[in-house]
């Protein structure tokens, strides 16, 4: 108690100071308005340097691009079987039919038939809307990507489990790689590799490493010592204990990191069309750019299929417990679903020798549901134009714009001193040191102006996130089928390709901060509401039978148990929400910002790397700054609440 | 004297962030209590014969599966020495380590510690694979195992398939395909529920009398410990209290924690009329009693006999001595003074 | 049908060309970079079809189009259709002094980029396209972010157009709005198109907005060399940049210094490659009215001008 209440003293003690900056601003130097230029340290310059000195000097380039062989080979490959590029081993394209065959049959016999159907509809769809090629030139990188990011994580994560030292080099790295932004990636691959279908699986492979390691050293510490013990006491070796218990004991974890890689490399692959990977993310694009927006929610909705297709499948892989099989002395029997799945397939190939419908549906046989959304995306624009007009000049004017100049106004020192207050208030000198930390180097950074106005997209677009969200979770969260619902609708808005929604939005608001914060407002309120509705529902039924019991209204119970209770996980929520703010700020640039992502554009475009990364480690601090408070000040929520 | 399998001279284990300067200021100040410090095991002497069945018995805490443990080197000792088969097992390369593992010792564990991803076949096969057996030899193996314990039909199961009994069935069959002759096993019942739990001491006796080996039993149930035991050791605070047979350590309790411990129980079923005999007095008259009969078999002999002193027979028919009456009944109705 | 004496085509030209390609051109296939507007795609289709029936074997890659002169520099693309003297002459003066690209050839075809209206602006304002008639309709394209000045959307501030200096020295009672991407042009003027709402954007030719949206572009004093630099040039004496951008640039295409080399036949007829502004905005229109994919544009293109891409194989 103490310790808090001291926490308060001081942190009102800097909060006084920051307001005193502020109000005497005027009066105040230059260099403690805006960073001064001594303090403005060229990193990017710096970054430049080592890289060239990687590249040029220690001649990483031919490494890399040696390494890039081994993959463009591979991708030759898959490229061939699943879209018949004329490549070794010059067998493919495997017909659409047996895929989704395998799909089926994959889905059935991990789950049963509701995902058999899932899958095998996914590749129909892709097949009936004649997305088949762009969707295989998406699946042929997820295929080399994929297994090379496994290795690396298990690799490393195995690493990072035998050496303690190791683990402390390695986690923050890996915290700040996945709050790096998407295009910070891109540049240096770029820059090592090129651009195609290469750079897109290299750059894919090593956004997705992360989530790997960090599930194998889970998995690999979460052992029971028992079943190490009775390891060693078998008279395993390391080795043995390494791979023949350790590693499959810790299989959940292991594959749920496998999912969790396949995720990231689909959001990757379709933002890889930036640096010219080919396929579903690409063909958005252009379709984006010409505005038909009924083939880009075609296209959309065969991402969010493919990525429920690959989630679903490799969780219940993961999931799944092993089951005896009944003694057959029939090896037919036994290896039933084998077979019938070569049945199948051999099925499909004769249909597709003899019928081409089957080996690939042309884009003239497509079937299309374009027309109908466009007329509808018509309808709406027309009707809630008004609407739109108001809001426009309403957030612009009343919102937006004043809060943009005041973010602008302040002094950065007051900016450095509020975050100390607020750090201190949350977790002492330790947080406001961090705090201060990480804005001190976006101000020597260089881009302060640009980071504030990244700062203030962020902010206002988690404020509406959660004025809209809470609402509708709070709503949602009164009945098992309604957060069923709403949850469907919340993977459904996340899974699309995040920027389908930049051009609809453009559409509706114009090229302004509006339209901006729209864009970000869908993907900030997806874990706003997701996690309050979890934190809502898994309230202990005791509590509120006990609040029942004592005559407190609906009303009183949300408030006073179901709220309070909630609290810990909702803040979980706007963790993630600012996480993801920030990386689609960085990405609606392609509306029209003056933010950080603007910069990361024009790094993009002219591959600087320093200025890329500089930018992207900017975007970087201030996640892993929201992080550090949220996280602390969630910890100490449910110390209190003793959960 | 039969001679020693495993002998812990001094032995000493304790958890924290540099354990051997920490033991040599104990040794300074035995009082010492320092923060970030868990002395878990302390000076513990013990010898384990061949063929012997010693249970170590404590609470939790006590140390007693810290103990078992250094035993097979799985944990590091911090002071004093394990001896096993003469060797002293702290300066064995890992290698020899891993040899002696396999040939000599086997293990049960309280929660099973089977691999969830093997079937019960391939769990009992596990320490054979270790050795690079053939995948015949060890099945077949294996399946000799499983059908020992009574769980023949049950092969292609997996753990998570099976009740907790049957799970530490696997468990006993995967620590005896090696054919150890060691046998450590760690709570191996405390898992189960109560009826299961007599069921598998029975199965373990029944398996112990099929051969035998050299058994260190944890358990922190007393009566599970007078039950099995040749001899109990009974630990507490990381220290063996007391080291001996359960008649003995029920007769004559060395401490304090000892005697509440046995306070409870009921010692006629404990103390066998071997342990009570005296030198014959006078010749022995009229029908002699077995010596490993417990006082409570002979319970009711015992009231209406009218001889003071009861000649007593070795299992193989001769007079090892008598034992009088009264003695007896003190045991079985408390002690009258 | 038409596929099949395209594919006839080609053959004969396989025919007669045969002997040169086989005893020279690489097997490697020549990589064609594709970026994110049509004509250029298309026209790199129609290029790559032409390479295909010659017997050469082609790959198209997506490329960033600022990054790809670095690409083609460095021999990871081997060609570039299109560079525009006003969006790329930059990039690609740049990498050509580093070395390892040049010029192979140039289009017979203007390229202009200024400020443009879709045609239903000239409605609201009739002095148009005049830029003193547009300065005085700047009411009309006011837009909550401007205030009281009209908004003129511009491109990505990095494509470096010089609106705000224009406004500046012509004093126009605008403001310039900054779109992040072309994209985000085309939504705009999509958006106003539904409500034939007044709107003035950055905008260029061959393009395929001219065919989904006709306009014009707005008429600024000419051009004339210097303009930019020197205030004495150009109507107002004091100001730079009081002036239009040029109503004539070149488009060319470039090529890897080493493609001569390794693919002397499809480097010969790339050389030849010549289009017009109406052909190039007829392989735009085909994608982007008539909704044809890329690929089947470009084979209905060719069909439909086998004189002008026949002239290029000899």
């Amino acid at each position: 108690m103490g310790r808090s209440e001291r926490y308060a003293g001081t942190a009102k003690l800097l909060l006084a100071l920051a307001v005193g900056l502020m109000l005497f601003k005027t009066v105040l130097p230059q260099g403690m308005i805006r960073p001064p230029e001594w303090l403005v340290l060229p990193f990017a310059d710096w970054i430049n340097a080592v890289f060239a000195f990687l590249q040029n000097d220690l001649g990483l380039m031919a490494v890399t691009r040696a390494f890039s062989d081994v993959v463009e080979w591979l991708l030759n490959v898959t490229a061939n079987l699943l879209y018949g590029k004329s490549r070794w081993p010059n067998l493919g394209p495997i017909p659409w039919s047996v895929i989704a065959v395998t799909a089926f049959m994959a889905g059935y016999a991990l789950k049963g038939w509701r995902l058999g159907l899932i899958s095998g509809g996914t590749f129909v769809w892709i097949a009936l809307m004649g997305q088949w090629k762009w969707a295989m030139e998406t699946l042929s990188v997820i295929v080399v990507a994929a297994p090379f990011s496994v290795t690396l994580g298990l690799v490393l994560g195995v690493l990072a489990w035998r050496s303690p030292r190791f683990e402390r080099v390695l986690n923050p790295i890996l915290s700040i790689a996945q709050s790096l932004p998407h295009f910070a990636y891109m540049i240096p691959v770029v820059v090592f590799i090129g651009v195609g279908p290469k750079a897109g699986a290299i750059v894919t492979i090593i956004f997705s490493v992360p989530p790997m390691i960090r599930m194998t050293l889970l998995g690999l510490k979460k052992v029971p010592e028992e079943v190490i013990e009775a390891g060693k006491m078998s008279g395993a070796t390391r080795w043995q204990l390494l791979t023949r218990a350790r590693i499959p004991t810790a299989r959940s974890e292991i594959l749920i990191g496998v999912n969790q890689v396949i995720m990231q490399c689909l959001a990757m692959v379709v933002l890889a069309s930036f640096i010219g990977m080919p396929g579903l993310g690409q063909k958005l694009l252009q379709l984006l750019q010409s505005l038909k927006i009924g083939l880009s929610v075609e296209i959309g909705v065969t991402i969010v299929l493919l990525a429920v297709t690959l989630d679903r499948l490799t969780k219940a892989w993961a999931l799944r417990l092993p089951v005896h099989e009944a003694a057959s002395p029939s090896w037919l029997i036994r290896n039933r679903l084998l077979v019938i799945w070569l049945a199948l397939c051999a099925l499909g190939f004769g249909l597709a020798h003899f019928f081409p419908y089957f080996l690939e549906v042309e884009r003239k046989q497509a079937l299309s549901v374009a027309g109908p959304i466009d007329a509808l995306m018509d309808q709406v624009i027309r009707l809630i134009t008004p609407v739109t007009l108001w809001l426009r000049w309403f957030l612009i004017t009343w919102v937006l714009i004043p809060m943009r100049d005041a973010y602008l106004w302040l002094p950065f020192t007051a900016v450095l001193l509020l975050l100390a207050a607020v750090g201190w208030a949350i977790g002492g000198l330790r947080s406001a040191l961090i705090c201060v930390a990480y804005f001190g180097l976006i101000a020597a950074s260089g881009w302060w102006d640009r980071a504030m106005i990244t700062v203030y997209m962020v902010c206002i677009s988690v404020v509406i996130a959660a004025i809209l969200g809470i609402p509708l979770a709070i709503w949602g969260a009164r009945t098992p089928i309604r957060a069923g619902r709403i949850l469907l609708v919340c993977d459904t808005a996340q899974t699309f390709p995040s920027f389908i929604y930049l051009i609809p939005v453009i559409m509706l608001f114009g090229v302004n901060d509006v339209a901006v914060v729209a864009a970000v407002v869908v993907f900030a309120a997806v874990p706003m509401v997701r996690y309050t509705i979890e934190g809502l529902r898994n309230v202990p039924p005791e509590m509120i039978e006990a609040a029942d019991m004592s005559g407190a209204t609906r009303a009183q119970v949300l408030w006073h148990v179901r709220l309070p209770m909630a609290l810990p996980t909702m803040l979980v929520g706007a963790n993630q929400s600012v996480m993801f703010s920030l990386f689609m700020v960085i990405i609606a640039a392609f509306i029209g910002t003056q933010d950080l992502g603007q910069e990361m554009q024009r790094a993009l475009s002219s591959t600087d790397v320093g200025k890329g990364l500089v930018l992207g480690f900017a975007v970087a601090f201030m996640g892993l700054m929201t992080d550090h408070l949220i996280t602390r000040w969630s910890e100490t929520r449910k110390r209190a609440l003793g959960i | 004297m039969t001679e020693s399998v495993i002998t812990c001279r001094n032995v000493s284990k304790i958890f924290g962030p540099n354990p051997a300067q920490h033991l040599v200021q104990l040794k300074a100040d035995p009082g010492l209590s320092q923060a970030g410090y868990v002395h878990a095991v302390r000076d513990v002497n013990l010898d384990v014969r061949r063929g012997e069945m010693l249970v170590v018995m404590g609470l939790s805490g006590s140390g007693k599966s810290t103990l078992v443990r250094c035993l097979s080197r799985l944990i590091e000792i911090t002071g004093g020495s394990v001896t096993v088969e003469g060797r002293d097992i702290a300066t064995l390369s890992e290698s020899e380590l891993i040899d002696l593992r396999r040939s000599k010792m086997g293990m049960v564990f309280q929660s099973f510690g089977l691999l969830p991803h093997r079937s019960v076949l391939e769990n009992v096969a596990f320490p054979l694979e270790m050795r690079g057996q053939d995948r015949s030899t060890r099945y077949a193996r294996a399946r000799e195992m499983l059908e020992l314990v009574g769980l023949k039909g049950r092969e292609d199961y997996f753990p998570r398939e099976l009740s907790g009994g049957q799970q530490q069935r696997v468990g006993i069959a995967r620590s005896l395909a090696v054919e150890p002759d060691i046998w450590f096993l760690d709570e191996p019942f405390s898992a189960l529920d109560p009826l299961i739990r007599r069921e598998m001491q029975d199965e373990f006796l029944r398996l112990k009398g099929m051969m035998n080996k050299t058994i260190i039993f944890i358990t922190h149930d007393f009566d599970e410990a007078l039950r099995l035991a040749d001899r109990i050791a009974i630990m507490k605070d990381g220290r063996v209290e007391q080291c001996d047979t359960p008649d003995q350590i029920v007769l004559h309790p060395a401490t304090e924690y000892v005697a509440k411990f046995t306070s409870e129980i009921d010692r006629a079923r404990v103390v066998h009329i071997g342990s009570l005999v005296a030198p014959l007095t006078a010749p022995a008259t009229g029908e002699p009693v077995a010596a490993y009969r417990t006082i409570r078999d002979l319970a009711r002999q015992l009231i209406s006999d009218p001889r003071v002193e009861i000649p007593v027979i070795n299992d193989k028919g001769a007079v090892i001595g008598s034992v009088l009456r009264q003695t007896a009944l003190d045991v079985l109705l408390g002690d009258a003074h | 049908m038409k596929s099949i004496k395209t594919l006839l085509a080609g053959a004969t030209s396989l025919v007669l060309l045969a002997p040169a390609v086989w005893a020279a051109d690489s097997t490697d296939p020549i990589m064609i970079p594709l970026h994110n507007w049509s004509s250029q795609i298309v026209m790199s289709h129609v290029v790559g079809d032409v390479f295909t029936s010659m017997g050469n074997s082609v790959e198209y890659v997506t490329t960033d189009s600022q990054a790809v002169y670095e690409s083609i520099r460095l021999g990871d693309a081997s060609l570039e259709m299109e560079v525009w003297e006003g969006a790329f002459g930059a990039s690609f003066d740049a990498a050509v002094a580093k070395g390892g690209i040049h010029a192979a050839g140039a289009h017979n075809a203007v390229t202009r980029e200024d400020w443009w209206y879709p045609a239903w602006t000239k409605e609201a304002c009739p002095g148009l396209p005049d830029w003193k008639a547009l300065n005085e309709c700047a009411a009309l394209f006011k837009t909550p972010e401007t205030g009281e000045k009209g908004r003129f959307l511009g491109g990505p501030v990095d494509w470096l157009k010089h609106d705000q200096e224009k406004v500046d020295a012509l004093a126009m009672n605008f403001a310039v709005v900054n779109a992040g991407s072309a994209a985000a042009i085309w939504a705009e003027i999509g958006a106003a198109e539904k409500t034939k709402t007044p709107i003035v954007v950055f905008n260029w030719t061959p393009n395929f907005a001219e065919a989904v949206w006709p306009g014009e572009f707005v008429n600024f004093p000419e051009w004339v060399p210097g303009c930019n630099e020197d205030p004495s040039v150009g109507p107002f004496p004091d100001k730079t940049f009081d002036c239009g951008n040029p109503a004539n640039g070149y488009m060319k295409i470039a090529a890897w210094d080493g493609m001569k080399d390794k693919w002397p036949a499809a480097y010969a007829t790339l050389a030849k490659v010549s289009l017009t502004n109406p052909q190039i905005a007829e392989m735009a229109k085909l994608v982007d009215i008539d909704g044809m994919e890329p690929e089947d544009a470009a084979k209905a293109w060719m069909d439909a001008n086998p004189d002008v891409w026949k002239a290029w194989l000899n």
